[in-house]
């Protein structure tokens, strides 16, 4: 379990880390927490011949709030989000999501760009990206870009991001008012990347849902969003009948993975499960009618 | 005051509740371990592991390896034809067969991650890069995974010698078990199966051999629970005398049976060292680790128990199939872990006839061998599951059907179907102790609420007796030839009046400097800080193989006990002169020897000054060394036995399994260190709960390893196990000199079964029962996906 001899580069800056990418032709990777790529190179499944070490670039770990989003950079680690108070006020759900993130060794090291560049299928931010509508922001030689995390998961541990390119922050517009939300999650240890879980948010309108948002994880290729059901639960108020009709949905719509810790059938059933509890858990935190 | 009454007024240094005088060290990072030994000019070892399951090995081009930076040496199976010897572990079981272990695979692989050629290189870096570089062209041969299939007659072979793939077969007998079973009014019966599973100490295996060039001798540090049993086999494959090669064990992060066994990469790094001149060393990684170092269980077990209609037990039949994997593991065979259930599965039960039918098949995967426990985890499970089912179907509580068969204290001793012999043990004792700790009536009181508002809880009950601290009348592998039963001690008081007990034992996590300690402080009259244990050195004592079987604090506390007490008398009688006083006058504590009674007394530095430097201080014959050595031999061994109880909730939806409560209540004989005793059980229990709701190994059919990191073989942390709590039972003493019984395994012996019966005690109401181990929530949703078809 040791690498293959790898280059090392100390960037400086957004700019220098971008120019190293680009002069080593696809065979660079940038290092941020090392959370994920380190054991990959120890497997020898990823073998770079330069390492891009961004963790002393200044100013690249911030949690700021603008008018109308909130921007967070890549470099910031998930301890902080998990303790922010901008995102405990604006985001609860991310605070709380960020608990089931591996362990707190891990979560003092781990960023928000590695664990959205590295998009493994069962992790938690790349859902929360796709549930509060994120826009990822990238810089390359050429300028910079602007992704909807929409159309950033292009696949597992695949997202849409040249070989040359940065992700350097990502913009999180904030939520209306009267949104209740919720989070939750089985995994098969604490810490575990989740079998399933979800993530909701509902922003009623008059006593109704006037938006509601369903992201979910552990369950396909790439995080998803529940659009079936959200469009099931728009213009309504929860039911029991509801939830029903929206788990049924989720379940029609997911095509999730076998492995050695789930079977594709039972985190199909999970996910209707969570989908379930976190309907009702947000309606009751939107302070609607019990359902 | 009389000796005997002054001994028993001070303080008692056994039972004393002593912190771990090893932990300082061990906790802030001063602990020396072997992969910490930095030898100058030592070469770094990687191997080339086979990627096939079986396989024959045709031409290996090791050019590229040889060429590659850093480099010194690439060896293969060939290279060490004339130097090694290859050892089988040998056994006087009837048609046994003994696999060939060798330091490299040898014309065939017969699993995945079987050590094919070494590379030795300036570091570990290089020999990986240059293992990669190695050709090796496989001829790919049927696949014998699956126990079953192998145990056929026409399956294909993985020791073509042996003629079979059925390395044993054995048969335990005790009366007319099918007459008996035919007559039974009520019989419950299932098929059991206990999965693969994996030690994994929190260190890896490592071994460092440094070489003496003046001496022709090596120096073998390795991560070893057995290093007298490792200098022995190395001194044979190597053909060297017992003095040129010392091994040594110096802080070992945990083992747990998987560092009990010599192991071919441990033959590899010392004919490598030899054969070199060079010191060489091998750090295991995480994947070695999963790949190749013995697994454990992995067994199906057909039972069927019958009963009287008051639910008394009378007959118990049980064929068991072990997959053992691919070798007879060094030196304990691969009967161990599969003879072991059959040989514990009655239980703490009077079942006058039994049979006990067991194979040990070898399949192409890494070998099984010892893991805390041995036998008994699986056996505890099946029995106990049967226990359940059994009062199920009679309408009995659970806690009532084990006091009606339990072997009642006028049986003892008592000897079971199989032919191991129960001394009195608290067995009933535990039971109740565990049922009014965990509030057993008040539990099925709620459970019965619960059970109303739809949820899942259950409570498991799980008891069982185990051999400990066995003797030189058994054998702790079936037939096994080696001696396990003595220990020696050989306890020195210095010219400085210190105090040295050097043991065979190897403690590696059982903090057995501190239990040690006390027991030679105690019959020593020493103070418990001027004694020092060595232990974990071949050359510490003459022989002795080290710890493992829940042996060491029997054999090697009556050894100490022995000892101890014979320098004690000879620190009284040199003393006797100095204080001109008769010995019987005379007690020695806290380091002293003083006149009972009196304020008089010289401490054991003067003595010792008297006895070894002072010239004419003391008459000739008082003048002999402060030392002694003595061997202790339990002859037979004893019986510990335990009960345990968990209560768990399944979430009706999601089926997460959380163990809410856990009680232990186990019969230890006399109690060295309760704190030691209440470490053991919570780390064993929490093994147990591994087996039961985590831990598993998972081979293909093809024999791929699918388990080879940590990502896929879950492990409980610290947030998966409940708070523990142990209630000790000291029942009637032992005959072992001290009254100790073992108590090391017993942890993970109850707990697989206790978790099962309240698992399976939980979904009651859907008829489901748990007959397969681990339990995860994907196994219970496809058995009530099942149970609602
Ligand atoms: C034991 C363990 C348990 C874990 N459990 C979970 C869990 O439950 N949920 C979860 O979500 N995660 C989990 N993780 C992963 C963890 O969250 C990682 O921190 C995260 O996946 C990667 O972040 P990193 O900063 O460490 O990235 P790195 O490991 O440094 O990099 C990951 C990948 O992203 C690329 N990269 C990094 N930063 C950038 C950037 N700014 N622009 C472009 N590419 C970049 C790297 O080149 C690399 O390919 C776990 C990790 C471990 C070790």
């Amino acid at each position: 379990m040791k690498p293959v001899a790898f280059d090392y580069v100390l960037a400086e800056s957004i700019d220098t880390t971008v120019a190293a990418l680009a002069a080593a032709g696809g065979e660079a990777k940038i290092l941020a927490g090392g959370q994920s790529l380190v054991p990959m190179l120890n497997f020898r499944l990823l073998r770079p011949a330069i390492l891009v070490d961004i963790n002393r670039i200044p100013d690249l770990a911030f949690i700021d709030e603008r008018a109308d989003h909130i921007a967070i950079g890549a470099l910031t680690r998930h301890y902080r989000l998990e303790t922010s108070p901008i995102i405990a006020e604006h985001f609860p759900v991310v605070a709380e999501a960020m608990r089931h993130v591996a362990h707190l060794a891990i979560r003092n090291r781990g960023t928000i760009g590695g664990s959205l560049s590295h998009a493994d299928p069962a992790a938690e931010l790349p859902m929360l990206a796709l549930l509060l509508d994120a826009t990822l922001h990238v810089v390359s030689p050429t300028g910079p870009r602007a992704i909807a995390a929409w159309d950033f998961f292009l696949g597992p541990l695949t997202v849409d991001l040249a070989a040359d390119e940065m992700l350097t922050r990502v913009t999180i517009p904030k939520l209306p008012p009267v949104t209740g939300w919720s989070f939750v999650e089985v995994a098969r240890r604490t810490g575990d990347f989740a079998l399933a879980a979800v993530a909701v948010t509902l922003t009623l309108r008059d006593g109704l849902i006037g938006e509601a948002r369903i992201a979910m994880t552990g369950i396909d290729e790439t995080p998803k969003r529940a659009d079936e059901a959200e469009a099931l639960l728009a213009g309504r108020k929860l039911t029991a009948d509801l939830i029903d009709a929206a788990i049924a949905a989720v379940r029609a719509n997911v095509n999730p993975p076998t492995d050695l810790h789930a079977s594709s059938d039972y985190r199909r059933h999970l996910i209707g499960v969570l989908t379930g509890r976190a309907l009702a858990d947000a309606w009751r935190r939107a302070g609607g009618e019990k359902p | 005051m009389t000796e005997q009454a002054d001994l028993d007024l001070r303080p008692k240094l056994i039972g004393a509740r002593i912190k771990r005088t090893e932990d300082p060290r061990l906790l802030t990072g001063l602990g020396n371990f072997v992969d910490d030994r930095q030898v100058a000019g030592v070469l770094h070892v990687a191997f080339r592991r086979s990627d096939h399951a079986h396989a024959r090995i045709g031409p290996i081009d090791t050019a590229a390896a040889q060429a590659a930076p850093g480099v010194t040496a690439v060896f293969t199976a060939a290279d060490f034809e004339k130097t090694v010897k290859p050892l089988r572990a040998t056994s006087r079981m009837k048609g046994y067969y003994a696999t060939p272990i060798r330091p490299l695979a040898h014309d065939k692989v017969r699993y995945v991650g079987e050590p094919i050629a070494g590379i030795i290189a300036e570091s570990r870096y290089f020999a990986e890069d240059a293992a990669e570089r190695i050709a090796i062209a496989f001829e790919p041969l049927p696949h014998v995974a699956d126990p079953a299939e192998a145990a056929q007659r026409g399956a294909s072979l993985l020791h073509e010698e042996a003629g079979t793939n059925v390395l044993v077969a054995r048969e335990f007998k005790r009366g007319d078990v099918d007459a008996a079973l035919a007559a039974a009014p009520v019989r419950v019966k299932a098929r059991f199966r206990m999965r693969r599973r994996t030690p994994l100490a929190l260190e890896p295996r490592a071994c460092v051999a440094e070489y003496d060039r003046s001496r022709d001798a090596l120096t073998f540090y390795s991560t070893t629970q057995v290093p007298g049993i490792i200098r022995d086999s190395i001194a044979e494959a190597l053909d060297l005398p017992g003095h040129r090669i010392r091994v040594i064990a110096p802080d070992v992060g945990g083992a747990f049976g998987g560092k009990a066994s010599l192991y071919p990469e441990e033959i590899f790094v010392c004919a490598a060292a030899h054969q070199l001149r060079r010191p060489v060393k091998w750090t295991s990684d995480r994947m070695e680790d999963f790949a190749a170092t013995g697994q454990a269980f992995d067994e199906i077990i057909e039972a069927e128990l019958g009963f009287d209609r008051d639910g008394r037990a009378l007959a118990l039949a049980a064929d068991v199939v072990g997959d053992v994997g691919a070798y007879s593991i060094y030196p304990w065979t691969a009967a161990l872990e599969p003879v072991q259930v059959v040989s514990f599965l009655p239980g703490p039960y009077r079942i006058e006839h039994y049979r006990g039918r067991v194979q040990a098949v070898a399949t192409a995967k890494a070998p099984t061998g010892p893991y805390r426990g041995v036998g008994r985890p699986t056996a505890t499970f099946v029995t106990e599951r049967l226990m359940d089912m059994a009062a199920a179907h009679l309408g009995l509580d659970p806690k009532e059907i084990r006091l009606r068969n339990f072997v009642r204290a006028e049986d003892f001793p008592y000897r079971i179907g199989s032919g191991i012999q129960w001394d009195r043990s608290g067995f009933a004792e535990c039971l109740t102790a565990a049922c009014d700790r965990i509030d057993y009536a008040g539990l099925r009181q709620r459970q019965v609420q619960v059970r109303t508002a739809g949820k899942y809880f259950g409570i498991g009950i799980a008891s069982y007796a185990e051999l400990t601290g066995i003797g030189s009348r058994i054998s702790v592998a079936p037939g096994m030839p080696i001696n396990t039963g003595t220990e020696t001690a050989t306890v020195t008081v210095d010219s400085t009046g210190a105090v040295t007990a050097a043991f065979g034992i190897a403690s590696h996590g059982q903090g057995l400097e501190t239990t040690l300690a006390q027991v030679i402080a105690e019959h020593l009259g020493a103070r418990l800080e001027d004694v020092r244990i060595v232990h974990g050195d071949s050359a510490a004592v003459a022989g002795g193989s080290g710890t493992y079987a829940s042996r060491s604090m029997v054999l090697a506390g009556g050894a100490a006990t022995l000892a101890a007490t014979a320098v004690r008398e000879k620190l009284v009688n040199a003393a006797a002169h100095l204080l001109e006083t008769a010995p019987g006058d005379l007690v020695a504590r806290d380091g002293r020897v003083t006149v009972a009674g009196t304020d008089r007394w010289v401490t054991f530095r003067e003595v010792a000054r008297a006895v070894y430097a002072e010239m004419g201080r003391l008459p000739h014959e008082a003048r002999g060394e402060l030392a002694a050595s003595k061997t202790y031999d339990p002859v037979f061994g004893t019986t510990t036995s335990a009960t345990h109880i968990a209560a768990v909730e399944i979430d009706p939806a999601t089926l997460e399994i959380k163990i809410e409560r856990f009680v232990v209540a186990e019969d230890c004989g006399r109690i060295v260190n309760p704190l030691i005793v209440d470490g053991q059980v919570h780390g064993g229990v929490a093994q147990g709960i591994g087996a039961a709701l985590y831990e598993e190994i998972v081979y293909d059919v093809e024999g791929q390893l699918h388990t080879g990191s940590l990502v896929d073989y879950l492990v409980p942390s610290a947030c998966e196990i409940p708070p523990l709590e142990v209630v000790h039972i000291e029942s009637e003493s032992p005959t072992t000199l001290g009254g100790f019984r073992g108590m090391g395994e017993g942890g993970t012996i109850g707990a697989p079964a206790a978790v099962a019966n309240a698992v399976a005690d939980a979904l009651a109401p859907l008829g489901i029962e748990i007959n397969e181990l681990p339990v995860t929530p994907e196994r219970l949703f496809r058995l009530l996906s099942a149970a609602r078809k």
